[in-house]
């Protein structure tokens, strides 16, 4: 709790300010945690892939196959490419609207509504050293405590 | 030529539909599943029934960001669909009909057909977007000429308007916000205000699905999710699995704490509803794009005039979003409270918003036309990817 900090500790951290560019980059960091797809990486991803993953398309069981597939590893190479590569090739090839990039919503026009970054709840309050929402001095106490500026981005 | 069935694959980044023509559909998910409990086994599509204990389940997608990047978890989880062990097939003598996103970049479109002709051996190919096959659904019955197709899934939501049949694609919006932003911002908030469960993704996803609902009055709900006592008729606890004796969590009432019964439960009060607001507000956190009344809005004002009122009479939802208790309702209130009163506005949510894109599949597949949609393997090795190119409007 922040009454158990001795005063000067707070005063020094009470001067420090996020700057705008700080904010920005950790709102981005923000959405772009929302967007992640794979949350985990795989620990064992060297261990268990080629060995464990049954080769459906190898069994003799299979009726449908005639010719010997190529295999996932094949495919891996063979059509590898980041999701920004996509993205920058889309440029050439759709070069002209309408395309992936502009068929992204454009921001709504209803003015921005803000929530308490501890409870959820509507929020009326910005804290001054980070700019996060804050509904009340107990939300603001535990901002204080466990983000604000303790984890950076 | 004319077979008697065909295969349909609705390829979604989170969960593939499948099936035959002439029977049901299967949801398998699309992707890899590796437990904790069970380390050094992966699961394979619908092989997480196997699975005991799903706690720390995480998963490997074939998809990122709505497109299919991962090619070698795809294939493996194609060559598990097409076994036996899950729905088989023979693409010799059984046309495929498979899904693909809107504006899908064009090095995977050309891996699209390249797999299917040559590693698949396909005779005839529909390469598809499932709001397409959800307009052919949709138009089958209602026998209309324009249509908004709303398609609220796991990566994005679009909004796709069409004008007799045709994708009036100038007037597509994407927005951000689909079944996964929603999971990973529930993940984030509760592990900031009660338990660590960002490693349980699977868990919260059902968390998700079981407790949370589309608010008909945002700022009502929060004044009563404020409230204490019984007067708060939002607030509940989510009894999580122990894989022991339950294997799927579920919501109930808060319990006094004498009666408590030993339960790991999550309270669950204006995250309920907050959640699926994402998908009416992106900017709630920090996605600065136009909720979906307001892009349906949009998209149908971004057409021929003459249009506006077919558009907004015939207004379809569909995908795994769209299941929250409140969602079409809410999409009405707002889409009726911004368009013009002498408007009729209509808005359907089918009976299985999962399977209405496929179900789409078998009616094209139906469609005396239905040959010349495909590409034939002969078209194929004589003309190349570029012919699909023409063939297909991706
Ligand atoms: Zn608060
Ligand atoms: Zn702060």
């Amino acid at each position: 709790m922040t009454s158990r900090e001795s005063g000067r500790v707070k005063d020094a951290e009470r001067r420090k300010v996020l700057d705008d560019v700080a904010r920005k980059r950790r709102a981005r960091k923000a959405v772009e945690a929302l967007e992640q797809d794979n949350f985990h990486e795989d620990p064992h991803a060297d261990l268990v892939m080629s060995k464990k993953v049954p080769k459906f398309a190898d069994s003799n069981e299979k009726p449908t196959r005639k010719k010997k597939s190529k295999s996932a590893e094949y495919y891996k190479m063979r059509f590898r490419k980041t999701f920004a590569q996509l993205v920058e090739e889309d440029a050439s090839f759709r070069s002209k609207p309408p395309n992936y990039l502009s068929a992204q919503a454009p921001p709504s026009k209803f003015p921005e509504r803000h929530f308490c970054a501890v409870c959820g709840f509507p929020s009326n309050y910005t804290c001054i050293p980070c700019g996060a929402r804050y509904c009340s001095v107990k939300c603001l106490g535990t901002h204080l405590d466990t983000r604000c500026l303790k984890w950076t981005a | 030529m004319s077979e008697t069935s065909c295969y349909i694959l609705d390829n979604g980044a989170y969960t593939a539909k499948v099936g035959f023509s002439n029977s049901k559909s299967r949801i398998i998910p699309n992707c890899i599943m590796k437990a904790k409990s069970e380390r050094r086994r992966p699961f394979i599509g619908s092989q997480l029934d196997e699975c005991r204990d799903a706690s720390g389940l995480f998963y490997i997608l074939p998809f990122q960001k709505g497109f299919l990047v991962n090619w070698d978890t795809q294939k493996t989880v194609w060559d598990f669909i097409f076994s036996k062990e899950c729905c088989p097939v023979n693409f010799n003598d059984t046309p495929l009909i498979i899904t693909e996103p809107l504006f899908n970049f064009a090095s995977i479109q050309e891996a699209m057909t390249e797999i299917f002709f040559e590693e698949y051996e396909c005779q005839s190919l529909l390469r598809i977007n499932a709001t397409d096959l959800a307009e052919y659904n949709y138009r089958r019955t209602h026998k209309n000429d324009c249509t908004v197709v709303v398609d609220s899934g796991y990566s994005f939501t679009y909004i796709v308007p069409y004008i007799n049949g045709k994708k009036y694609k100038d007037a597509i919006i994407r927005i951000d916000v689909g079944g996964k932003v929603l999971t990973n911002h529930l993940k984030e908030i509760l592990s900031y205000r009660q338990l660590n469960v960002m490693d349980e993704t699977y868990v919260i996803n059902q968390v998700k699905e079981d407790s949370c609902f589309v608010s008909k009055d945002f700022f009502a709900d929060m004044e009563i999710a404020k409230k204490k006592g019984p007067e708060n008729a939002i607030v509940k606890d989510y009894v999580l699995p122990d894989y022991t004796s339950l294997r799927r969590g579920y919501l109930r009432d808060i319990v006094p704490p004498e009666e408590d019964l030993e339960q790991q439960t999550l309270r669950l009060n204006n995250e309920r509803f907050s959640i699926p607001e994402l998908l009416f507000h992106p900017s709630d956190v920090g996605i600065q794009q136009m909720g979906i009344p307001e892009a349906i809005m949009h998209s149908i004002n971004s057409c021929p005039e003459e249009h506006t009122e077919n558009l907004l009479a015939n207004i379809v939802l569909y995908g795994g979003n769209t299941l929250f208790p409140g969602f079409r309702d809410r999409v009405y209130n707002d889409v009726r409270s911004l368009a013009l009163d002498h408007f009729d506005v209509n808005i359907e949510l089918p009976d299985n918003p999962i399977t209405y894109a496929w179900e789409g599949g078998k009616y094209i597949f139906r469609d005396p036309e239905f040959y010349s949609f495909c590409m034939t393997k002969e078209e194929y090795e004589e003309e190349g990817k570029p012919l699909a190119f023409e063939r297909f409007d991706i």
